[in-house]
């Protein structure tokens, strides 16, 4: 009996071994870096150690069919604080993360419809509590556009326990520290990455989009990327060096901290994203952006266009 | 629509020349043919546009089906009425109890736990309140007035009936109405309406098993009072017989409409037919200035009449458009496309019944299919108010217009 439970447990160990080997290997498979392809994710989506979540917007879109082995992030209810306007609080986001079985030795890929945006805002809200996330190159679009599988059922993972630290503020900007830069009291880079329309005013909000700010225009001072510029038509960001060409033409080199902003914070996720985890530079995302600071009572705006209440 | 009815059988029996037929058969083939050819050509590269041809295709199976099998929710009713036959009513619980069946696998892969209090996504689950009963009550009247529902009126449209234009000409008025009429009832009812999902409540199983326990008694109860069928002498018709020229039995029609409602909720939305002829009402609303530009709340809301139609080509439209289509060809092939020259008091009939049912499915946010018969296999409380109130309202007009005539 003695001699059968050896057996039986030697044999397990093997077997444990075994499957150790086989994991470890493909660990140190994931590639260096912020992004993955759709190329290297299609052949690696059986890693065991891969945590892939989508972040759309469009609701039905992620159970209509999803990359396989990806789960659902709502934007709407799980990445916010649905009472205050503010992200998901530290207990709220603890929750989800161990929903999705993410734990320290997993790697978190993110992606999305409308070219990431939503899992751009995903990606800052995991960094902000510390999660250090991979965006999928050209998210849902790219996915789609190269005819690779998706599938429609639901992922089960074992949750996992782990404990998150407190949001970290060095992110994210606040009305004050936008106005700091106004003032002239502190020497970063204001980034507006709205289309040049919305950025002179032209525009209230990007078509389609409600118009929630009581001014248009922009920030004293920002400079206009426009996010789309990054962007390689198949929806992917561009080379390194040309993200960094684009943004040094328009003068901003990293040689001082950059604070981006938009109309509510999403698109300029995407900014964030790039220029703090392609180009490496410090860059807040100032996620109040254009519906706080244009509405907000005796700030100075630039208006170029001479738009008020809507017309001119 | 006993008129109708008993014009075709009449035509019938008049044998049209065997020219005329094959010409007609041809012509139907011909119009198959063709919308196989705008499904290729709509399947074009590109993203999103799987959902369009998908819809086309479950479009024009829907027309098919409901063509066929002659699935119309006041022609069933009004035969077990007046005549208590009872396969056209029995044919829409088999939709109602098949399609709850195909929800609930959909939802166990897509919200694995609907206790979380989470609703299914998009869903047709609207609000309970009484502008919902209201808009129920004014959508049977309107359907025994004009002597169908709007997705009938699709169908008979394809079979050259005179009412249905001016009845689908009213719908699209009465959307335009219900749209100026919304923001008012938004704040005094819509807005604070609970919206009910069984599965919430109850989980899948007991939502599942509540709605077939509810479509097998009334079943029951239909069967025990209503006319036996005279047993078809000679055997089942020839197979070619039964699928293009014979009407077919109420439950077969009913399976076929579940199996399309879970499958388009599956590939594209929740089984729906008014959502771009309630956009084309609130864009002419707007142009004639009498809808404001903003409804309270309506983008939040689920349902049949939210969106805004701006592009040429939406899928629910290329549903609607194949189901047109499909119909008038497969009335085509079955020797039923008769059109005959509106009289007036069709038109009036048309245009006020249709107007009635616009805004009552512009206020309870989809007519007979979407708020119904897609709220009712989603488990939606709403679907079952709806219910009840398009049923009274049907049933009161109904009385009142045979003691008119």
């Amino acid at each position: 009996m003695k001699n059968v439970v050896s057996l039986v447990s030697s044999g397990a160990v093997a077997l444990l071994l075994t499957a150790a080997a086989a994991v470890l290997p493909a660990k140190a498979e994931i590639p260096a870096g912020p992004l993955v392809s759709t190329e290297w994710l299609d052949k690696n989506i059986d890693n065991p150690n891969l945590r892939l979540v989508e972040v759309s917007v469009e609701p039905g879109l992620f159970e209509r069919g999803h990359v396989p082995g990806a789960q659902n992030i709502v934007w709407h209810t799980d990445l916010v604080d649905t009472v205050r306007r503010d992200i998901a609080t530290q207990e709220q986001f603890q929750e989800l993360v161990r929903k999705l079985g993410i734990d320290d030795d997993k790697t978190v890929i993110l992606y999305g419809d409308n070219n990431n945006w939503f899992a751009a805002w995903g990606a800052w809200v995991f960094n902000t509590y510390g999660i250090d996330v991979k965006l999928l190159d050209g998210g849902r679009k790219k996915w789609e556009a190269e005819k690779r599988p998706l599938s429609t059922r639901a992922t089960s993972v074992a949750a996992s326990t782990i404990e998150l630290p407190e949001a970290n503020p060095k992110l994210r900007a606040r009305l004050s520290d936008v106005l700091e830069v106004v003032d002239g009291k502190d020497d970063a880079v204001l980034v507006d990455i709205r289309s040049a329309d919305e950025y002179s005013g032209k525009l209230f909000s990007a078509p389609g989009s409600a118009e929630l700010a009581v001014r248009a225009g922009h920030v004293p001072g920002a400079i206009n990327v426009t996010w789309s510029k990054a962007v390689a038509e198949d929806g992917s960001f561009k080379s390194p060096e040309d993200l960094k060409k684009l943004y040094s033409d328009a003068g901003i080199d990293g040689s001082k901290p950059i604070i981006v902003y938009c109309r509510i914070g999403e698109r300029s996720s995407h900014t964030w994203f790039l220029l703090s985890k392609i180009l490496g530079y410090d860059v807040r995302n100032y996620d109040g952006s254009w519906t706080e600071y244009g509405n907000t009572v005796g700030l100075p705006v630039v208006n170029q266009a001479g738009t008020v209440w809507g017309v001119k | 629509m006993a008129s109708t009815i008993d014009s075709r059988t009449a035509a019938d029996s008049r044998r049209p020349s065997l020219i005329r037929r094959r010409i007609e058969i041809a012509a139907g083939i011909g119009l198959f043919a063709a919308l196989a050819i705008i499904a290729r050509f709509v399947a074009g590269e590109g993203s999103g546009t799987d959902a369009l041809t998908t819809s086309l295709v479950l479009g024009a199976l829907f027309g098919f089906v409901l063509q066929r099998s002659r699935f119309c929710f006041f022609c069933a009713i009004r035969e077990y009425i007046d005549e208590r036959k009872a396969d056209g009513v029995l044919g829409i619980l088999a939709a109602l109890a098949a399609g709850a069946a195909g929800y609930t696998i959909i939802f166990g892969s897509w919200l694995p736990d609907p206790s979380t209090g989470r609703l299914a996504p998009d869903a047709f689950i609207g609000p309970v309140s009484w502008v919902l009963a209201a808009g129920g009550l004014a959508f049977g009247a309107g359907m025994a007035i004009s002597g169908s529902c709007v997705s009938a009126h699709l169908y008979r449209l394809g079979e050259g009936s005179p009412t249905s234009p001016f009845a689908i000409i009213g719908t699209v008025l009465g959307f335009a109405v219900g749209y100026a009429t919304w923001n008012e009832l938004y704040l005094v009812a819509i807005s604070d309406a609970p919206v009910i999902w069984l599965p919430n409540h109850l989980g899948y199983a007991g939502s599942l098993a509540l709605a077939l326990l509810v479509l097998g008694a009334l079943a029951l109860v239909l069967l025990y009072r209503s006319e036996r069928p005279a047993s078809t002498a000679g055997g089942p018709p020839q197979p070619l017989r039964a699928i293009f020229l014979e009407r077919w039995p109420g439950w077969i029609g009913g399976i076929a409409v579940a199996a399309i409602a879970t499958a388009s909720y599956l590939r594209v939305a929740p089984l729906g037919v008014t959502a771009d002829l309630g956009g084309r009402g609130r864009q002419l609303g707007e142009y004639l200035g009498f809808v404001p530009s903003h409804l309270n709340g309506l983008d939040r809301l689920r349902g049949c009449a939210a969106i805004a139609q701006e592009a040429l080509l939406s899928p629910n439209g290329l549903f609607v458009v194949g189901m047109i289509v499909a119909a008038f060809a497969a009335s085509l092939v079955a020797g039923q496309f008769r059109p005959t020259w509106p009289t007036l008091s069709q038109i009036v009939r048309g245009l006020s019944g249709g107007f009635l049912l616009g805004w009552g499915a512009m206020v309870a946010l989809g007519c007979s299919i979407g708020t119904l018969l897609s709220g009712i296999m989603a488990g939606a409380v709403s679907g079952w108010v709806f219910a009840l109130a398009m049923f009274a309202g049907l049933f009161i007009a109904h009385r009142i217009r045979q003691a008119l005539t």
